[in-house]
């Protein structure tokens, strides 16, 4: 699936990395503005596929050394933890603890909800079947 | 009671277990040390249980006190708390107790066979603290699980010879049919909790006999059939007729299991459960017209299934059957009336009674198989072989036989002395009654007179047949052992018959262990004295049946090896559904996705049209404002109407794709238009993933026949159309907003902090979207990730990985490197 054209390769060089920034951006600031770890981990999956139809699977498999199914993993598990978690406390299952923090030097409170690692489990489970799936289906194919 | 009496109970059930898993962490090699902490499972469990009821004695059914409960799951009447009354605290007792002698047995059994004990210890924990929970659990659904977990922990017992694929199918047969009478009882219980009142009804046991009486409707058909429901998974455990095959076949398992699952424990907690259901159900008019000619039947036949037997096990596995139908039939007369008193008594000595005997009987079995053989015609004279094996076994046979001086003697005559009373309420139908419990005798007594003559090598005994049949499937038995250890093999035996011989000799004694644990009771525990001198008419038909068993073992009759025709069920319904399961299989499963998709269509159809009957307001015009008032909108709308109708006209499969990404980035449009940058933005990142995806796909498809394509494409357009309308239909009637506030509405305002609805907790966030998806709706979010990890998992099994090759990749990389620079 390579596409060599040297237009889209080097634009994808400076494309890639706002992307994957915005990817983490639209879920970190998903509790409060349009965002979040489903939509994160797709921008954060289209961006990957992008960038292995330009530079090739060998530059994808080395941008992202690890096999997507330990995200599956990784994502599943930290879901599945935030999730209980809170009966560990006392509380119900899936219960989210809200609150704010001061970070040093900062007069600003930081607000925060630990449904956020929830949705970090969400986007590393959406990478990594979207990433997973394509790779997968275009390895077969090649 | 405080809570730490519930916490004490708590690791009395969790002892065995614990440490039966402690054992995996010890090296293989240390075989003593695995038995000792093995046997601190069951130890720890007895004596924490004795010292519960000491302290706080067996609570009587007048005022059943459950200890504090711990809150687990309120919210589906699952609470942490232990009922040790006196049925549940003396079947705790019960199986810690043998459960201890079953530890040093298996010792004795396997030798020293490491890699057996080393599988053996924890399992037989799990199911240790499995049955401890059955019976001390206060919570009727927390019984519930616990009797599941004892059909698996079974199933791993039963098929312990994990090569002998004869083995894995019985025990999936015992696990299949106790396993689906668990189901009825789940369904019993869950019955039973709603009828009474929901989540303010009885679902504790504690509950239940307190309140039970008062709050139970008898002619409420929800009652009787929660009472039928649960009967069922009693009948099942407790290996009643019909049901019965499992329990003979379970004898495909290590003796050391037979001993303790099938003969002391586990098919007994259908008793227990009948004995915990007896006080309230016992009301029902069903509850005598079932269970006694349930019982008694069952009771008849495995006696004489059990007369025909070779195997020792298998006879006794009969015997066992026999026997549980008759303590079944002693609850089932238990709810008929004697000069006003229920016509039970005693139940608790008549249970105890079957497991001092029946445990021996089997360990005994066990360690002759192990020395000489399993079948009878092989063990002519054993005595002079193993002396203590065969006295062990012949004290214990008297017992089966009944014989006075023991317990099983008195039990006996407590069960004849029912049957005689019974006749008060239901007529001469007691003299059938009475007859089945004479046959059954004589059958039990003739089991002995047989052990008795072949075992001492006297006249009468039997003898091998002709032709040599081994039926031992012996398990691995390495060479013999020597020295204390190896006596283990009958020893414990030995210490559990001479209970019966306590009970026989010295009824006192007896009572003074079991009275405080008896709840049906009014008189003394008969003596055999006691009884020899005012003989009435129970003695007379015992001592009929002694003189018959005696002269049926002495003589030449039944004395075959018969093979019993229930066993033929299981297999006829594994083939039934395999076969029937293949026939339907190869009809709908056709693997086409058209046909799929059909069946998919037609349900929803289906639903849609008995929806619309059951509530005509769903046929009212659903549009309340003109919907041509956006110009873009209805721009963007038309798109997508094109493109919808395009895609079946379109014939290559690229192009189809092609078309339906251009309808979704119109819907993304439209997201946009209508403010919903959330699902604008998913839905982009969707469409470009799943045109990837397809574009991949659809070249590994093969090609479409276009004959295929032309058969009844009119009827699949109309199938098509009418669910287009359908859904369009009702995504308008959805959006219309009726009395009660819209659900978004909702949402929106608790999406960052919360008001008395929510408990004044909001989600924290602005983002309502999101928030439903990670707080409100997280439970649903956490379903969906299951499942798309699942389907990737899928995708990766299908494909499987091949390493790229070398080469390939080297000039992959080189191609990369190249056009970097």
């Amino acid at each position: 699936m390579t596409i060599s054209s040297p237009v889209l390769r080097n634009s994808m060089r400076l494309i890639l990395p706002i992307t994957l920034l915005y990817a983490m951006y639209a879920m970190l600031k998903g509790h409060n503005e349009p965002g979040g770890g489903f939509i994160g981990g797709m921008i954060f999956a289209t961006a990957i596929c992008t960038y292995r139809m330009s530079h090739g699977a060998a530059a994808q498999r080395r941008l992202m050394p690890v096999h997507p199914r330990i995200l599956i993993f990784l994502g599943l598990g930290l879901a599945l933890a935030t999730s209980a978690i809170p009966l560990l406390l006392g509380q119900p299952f899936l219960r989210s603890a809200v609150g704010e923090f001061h970070l040093p030097f900062s007069s600003h409170p930081f607000h925060y909800a630990s449904a956020m690692a929830f949705d970090l489990g969400v986007m590393l489970v959406v990478v990594g079947v979207a990433v997973g799936m394509i790779t997968q289906l275009s390895e077969e194919l090649e | 009671m405080t809570t730490s009496a519930t916490v004490w109970l708590l690791l009395c059930v969790l002892a065995p277990a614990v440490l039966g898993c402690v054992t995996l962490g010890l090296p293989r090699r240390a075989i003593t040390a695995r038995t000792l902490i093995a046997l601190l499972g069951p130890v720890a469990a007895f004596i924490i249980l004795a010292q519960h009821l000491a302290t706080y004695g067996a609570a009587s059914i007048e005022s059943p006190a459950a200890t504090p409960e711990i809150q687990w799951i309120p919210l589906l009447n699952m609470n942490l708390s232990f009922l040790a009354d006196g049925l549940g605290g003396f079947f705790g007792l019960l199986v810690s107790g043998i459960g201890i002698l079953i530890v040093l047995y298996a010792r004795g059994y396997f030798g020293r066979d490491e890699a057996s004990l080393y599988r053996f210890y924890p399992t037989l924990g799990f199911f240790t603290t499995a049955m401890m929970g059955i019976v001390l659990a206060d919570s009727m659904l927390i019984t519930v699980l616990f009797w599941e977990l004892t059909s698996i922990s079974s199933f791993l017992l039963i098929g312990w010879d994990r090569d002998d694929r004869h083995a894995v199918k019985l025990a999936m047969q015992a696990f299949f049919t106790t396993g689906l009478g668990g189901m009825f009882l789940m369904g019993g219980v869950l019955m039973f909790g709603f009828a009474t009142g929901g989540d303010d009804g009885l679902w504790r046991w504690s509950d239940v006999l307190a309140q039970g009486a008062a709050r139970i409707d008898p002619t409420n058909p929800l009652i009787i059939w929660s009472f039928v429901l649960m009967l069922f998974g009693a009948a099942t455990k407790s290996a009643q007729w019909p049901f019965h095959y499992w329990l003979p076949g379970a004898m495909a398992a290590p003796t050391p299991v037979s001993a303790y699952l099938h003969s002391a424990t586990m098919v007994k907690a259908g008793v227990f459960l009948t004995g915990r259901m007896f006080p309230v159900f016992a009301a029902l008019d069903l509850w005598g017209a079932i269970i006694i000619p349930l019982g008694a039947f069952t009771m008849v036949l495995a006696a004489l299934i059990a007369l025909n037997q070779h195997d020792l096990k298998r006879i006794f596995a009969y015997t066992t059957v026999s026997q549980l139908g008759l303590l079944m039939c002693m609850y089932g007369l238990g709810s008929l009336t004697y000069h006003g008193h229920a016509n039970i008594e005693w139940d608790i000595t008549q249970i105890a009674n079957h497991a001092f005997y029946k445990a021996p009987l089997f360990i005994i079995a066990g360690a002759l198989g192990h020395y000489i053989s399993r079948d009878i015609t092989q063990l002519n004279g054993a005595i002079r072989k193993q002396p203590w094996m065969v006295i062990t076994m012949l004290l214990a046979g008297y017992a089966l036989a009944a014989g006075p001086g023991t317990i099983s003697f008195q039990a006996k005559e407590l069960f004849l002395y029912a049957i005689y009373h019974a006749q008060e309420s239901i007529g001469s139908w007691w003299m059938l009654l009475m007859a089945m419990a004479a046959i059954t005798a004589v059958c039990n007594v003739a089991i002995f007179v047989r052990l008795l003559t072949t075992l001492m090598g006297w006249p009468g005994g039997m003898k091998p047949a002709a032709a040599h049949h081994h039926d031992d499937h012996a398990h691995g038995h390495a060479e013999h052992e020597h020295g204390p250890w190896a006596q283990l093999i009958w020893i414990p035996g030995l210490v559990l018959v001479s209970l019966q011989y306590v009970g026989g000799i010295a009824p006192g004694l007896w009572a003074h262990w079991f009275a405080p644990l008896e709840t049906n009771m009014v008189g003394e525990i008969p003596s055999a004295l006691h009884a020899f001198m005012h003989p009435t008419l129970p003695l007379y038909v015992s001592l009929i049946a002694i003189a018959g068993g005696v002269v049926v073992g002495m003589s030449a009759l039944m004395r075959g090896a018969i093979v019993d025709v229930h066993d033929r069920i299981y297999p006829a319904l594994y083939w039934l559904s395999v076969t029937g399961g293949g026939r339907a299989f190869r009809v709908i499963q056709t693997g086409r996705f058209r046909n799929y998709i059909v069946f998919v269509l037609l349900a929803f159809l289906g639903a849609y049209v008995a929806s619309m009957v059951l509530d005509p307001a769903m046929m009212n015009w659903p549009l309340t404002e003109s919907p041509f008032e956006f110009v873009p909108g209805i721009l963007l709308g038309a798109i997508i109407c094109a493109s919808a109708i395009l895609m079946p006209i379109v014939q290559s499969r690229v192009v189809r794709v092609i078309i339906l990404g251009s309808c979704g980035f119109s819907v993304v449009g439209m997201y946009l238009l209508y403010q919903a940058p959330d699902l604008a933005l998913t839905q982009l990142m969707f469409e470009i993933i799943s045109v990837i995806l397809f574009v991949l796909v659809l070249r590994m498809l093969p090609d479409l026949k276009e004959t295929d394509r032309a058969s009844g494409r009119w009827w699949r357009f109309s199938l098509g159309t009418m669910t287009g309308l359908a859904i369009g239909w009702l995504t308008l009637v959805a959006a219309q907003s009726g009395e009660e506030p819209r659900l978004g509405e909702f949402f929106a305002r608790h999406s960052y902090t919360g008001t008395e609805a929510t408990a004044g907790r909001g989600g924290g966030g602005n983002n309502i979207v999101n928030v439903i998806l990670v707080d409100f709706r997280g439970f649903d979010t956490l379903g969906e990730i299951t499942v798309l990890g699942i389907a990737a998992l899928g995708v990766f099994s299908l494909f499987p990985r091949r390493k790229p090759a070398p080469t390939e990749l080297e000039f992959d990389d080189a191609l990369v490197r190249g056009a970097a620079l």
